[in-house]
């Protein structure tokens, strides 16, 4: 009998935790919503927190690493450590430069709607509500890592990927550059220090 | 009769014509051979837009909500016999379904379309679809061919700017200004408001698009094909994405320690009090010891299991005609849920006609 009690565990207990993890990616990303709001896009605070705040909230809940790999596409192999690390670190500059200072003054709610678990990953839908302006719809992809800590892969908005976007425009970058990916690490130093 | 079916030859042979381009076009993923053409062609279309069509778009937001939105409204209402048209051709039900919806709903309640009360909650939110003749082509299988950036409409593919093309001949609207005797200037409305209300709703994103871009052309291209292959299949996520499933994610944090070092060079001047600490940790302690023990007893009966090579046993293994699974693993739970048919877009004649 008490074998199969805890046989029978071993199928109830990963539904159930399966269900409780879809409903915590949903939580996690309306809290991350909060989180845009209180520090980022708050106006009564100064640009060097509202950066330094972006930076945190990005390297904390984004796979950074990852994304940096997939933007790269198939250059990521042909180029050593060091310039992959290089090329990590200016992404990660250039991303917290590009997209901090558009959230400024930004007024809304993060809403997810529903959670979905596909392979590995869970893809949450979610709609942006902004306070002025119309509703958007957005789709999140994410996973859970070791450590039980959701990390961000890609957003979609409307049938756009971020993650696929921006691969095709490096891509394109490094195909018209003399120096290849060396010449989009300092495209994005650049633009980074520029913004 | 013969000039129809003259055309319809001359239509069956661009198709056909249109299907094979991607044998003899550059096999590269972007599909664009025309590059350096259609930059040249984006940047004149960038020095008209700052200096024509960006003003316009910011003087008519500049317009009150009456007459702007009733005009928008009657603008869109004219597109209705070329998507109804499109989506017959599609036998997509759905779409028909929307667009006649919308259409008899805002001629009636919406005073002849000027209000758009059919997307409203009250009249069940009907979706806004426009369908064309390079959806239609889609769906019956034509490859969108080599990227165009067409001066003036902008970006486009072989197959969308011949669609574009033949929704121009053959909308019934034309044929009616044409009967009645009315002149291009007043032919040219539907279309101009149409134009200047698009780009007034993305005036913001592409003004940040491009300060923030290091190669606009290129964003605008990938933006375009994404966009246009979820207009066509309906689906929220670009296909391409999908390629996220080749690396595994258990492979991505143990790679080689370029992620660790990154991130701590990139992140060690921050300050861990500034953000809330149970953000990343967002399962909490409690239920975490509560896991790892349920983990502890499920690891255990599977290690024991695999060491007697004994069959697991269901609840339901006791039914008759029940069959052991003769497995050293469990087998994968099946969570009822099919991921791609609950996307809200997710339409079921569509995945059957492209198929």
């Amino acid at each position: 009998m008490l074998k199969r009690i805890i046989i029978s565990l071993f199928f109830i207990v990963p539904s159930f935790s399966q269900s409780d993890d879809l409903s915590k990616s949903k939580i996690f990303l309306e809290k991350l919503g909060k989180e845009v709001v209180e520090k980022i896009s708050n106006v009564n605070i100064s640009d060097a927190d509202r950066f330094k705040n972006f930076k945190k909230l990005y390297l904390s809940t984004f796979d950074n690493y990852y994304i940096s790999r997939f933007v790269l596409g198939r250059y990521w192999k042909t180029i050593d450590k060091n310039v992959q690390r290089q090329f990590v670190e200016s992404f990660n500059k250039y991303i917290v430069a590009t997209y901090a200072p558009k959230f400024k003054g930004w007024e809304g709610t993060f809403k997810a709607t529903d959670s979905l678990i596909e392979k590995n990953y869970y893809n949450v839908k979610m709609d942006i509500l902004n306070k002025e302006g119309p509703t958007l719809k957005m789709m999140w992809k994410l996973y859970l890592n070791k450590n039980n800590e959701f990390k961000i892969l890609d957003v979609n908005i409307d049938g756009v990927s971020m993650l696929v976007t921006q691969r095709a425009e490096f891509m394109s970058v490094i195909k018209n550059n003399p120096k290849g990916v060396k010449g989009l690490i300092t495209a994005m130093e650049e633009k980074a220090s520029g913004s | 009769m013969t000039n129809i079916t003259s055309i319809f030859r001359r239509l069956l042979f661009l198709t056909i014509f249109l299907s094979l381009i991607p044998l003899f076009s550059n096999a590269e993923d972007v599909n664009d051979p025309f590059e350096s053409a259609n930059r040249k062609i984006f940047d004149f279309n960038n020095i008209l837009d700052d200096n024509i069509f960006v003003p316009i778009a910011k003087g008519w937001r500049k317009v009150p909500d009456i007459p702007r939105k009733p005009l928008s409204n009657l603008s869109t209402l004219a597109q209705t016999p070329i998507s109804l048209a499109n989506a017959i051709l599609q036998l997509n039900r759905e779409s028909i379904g929307n667009i006649l919806g919308r259409f008899l709903i805002n001629m009636t309640f919406g005073l002849g379309g000027m209000f758009d009360v059919a997307g409203t909650k009250e009249f069940g939110n009907v979706p806004a679809i426009t369908e064309d003749f390079g959806q239609t082509l889609a769906t019956w299988g034509v490859p969108d061919g080599p990227y165009v950036m067409l001066p003036i409409f902008g970006p486009s593919s072989v197959r969308d700017a011949f669609g574009m093309g033949v929704d121009t001949i053959t909308n019934p609207l034309s044929f009616a200004y044409r009967m009645n005797g009315i002149g291009i200037e007043a032919r040219l409305s539907g279309p101009v408001l149409r134009g200047v209300n698009q780009r007034e709703k993305y005036l913001d994103y592409v003004e940040e698009m491009k300060a923030s871009s290091l190669d606009f052309y290129a964003t605008m291209r990938s933006l375009y094909r994404q966009k246009r292959k979820k207009d066509i299949s309906g689906l929220l996520e670009d296909e391409n994405a999908s390629s996220l499933d080749f690396i595994p994610v258990a492979s991505i944090a143990d790679d080689d320690g370029i992620s660790q070092a990154s991130s701590l060079s990139f992140s060690d001047e921050l300050d861990s009090t500034d953000l809330d600490s149970s953000f990343t940790d967002i399962s909490g302690t409690e239920d975490k010891e509560v896991n790892q023990q349920v983990k502890k007893i499920v690891q255990a009966q599977v290690k024991r299991n695999s060491k007697l090579n004994s069959p697991i046993l269901m609840p339901s293994s006791n039914y008759p005609g029940a069959k052991t699974v003769e497995s050293r693993y469990a087998p994968r739970i099946y969570n009822g849920i099919m991921p791609s048919s609950n996307y809200p877009e997710f339409s079921k004649s569509r995945v059957n006609l492209i198929n």
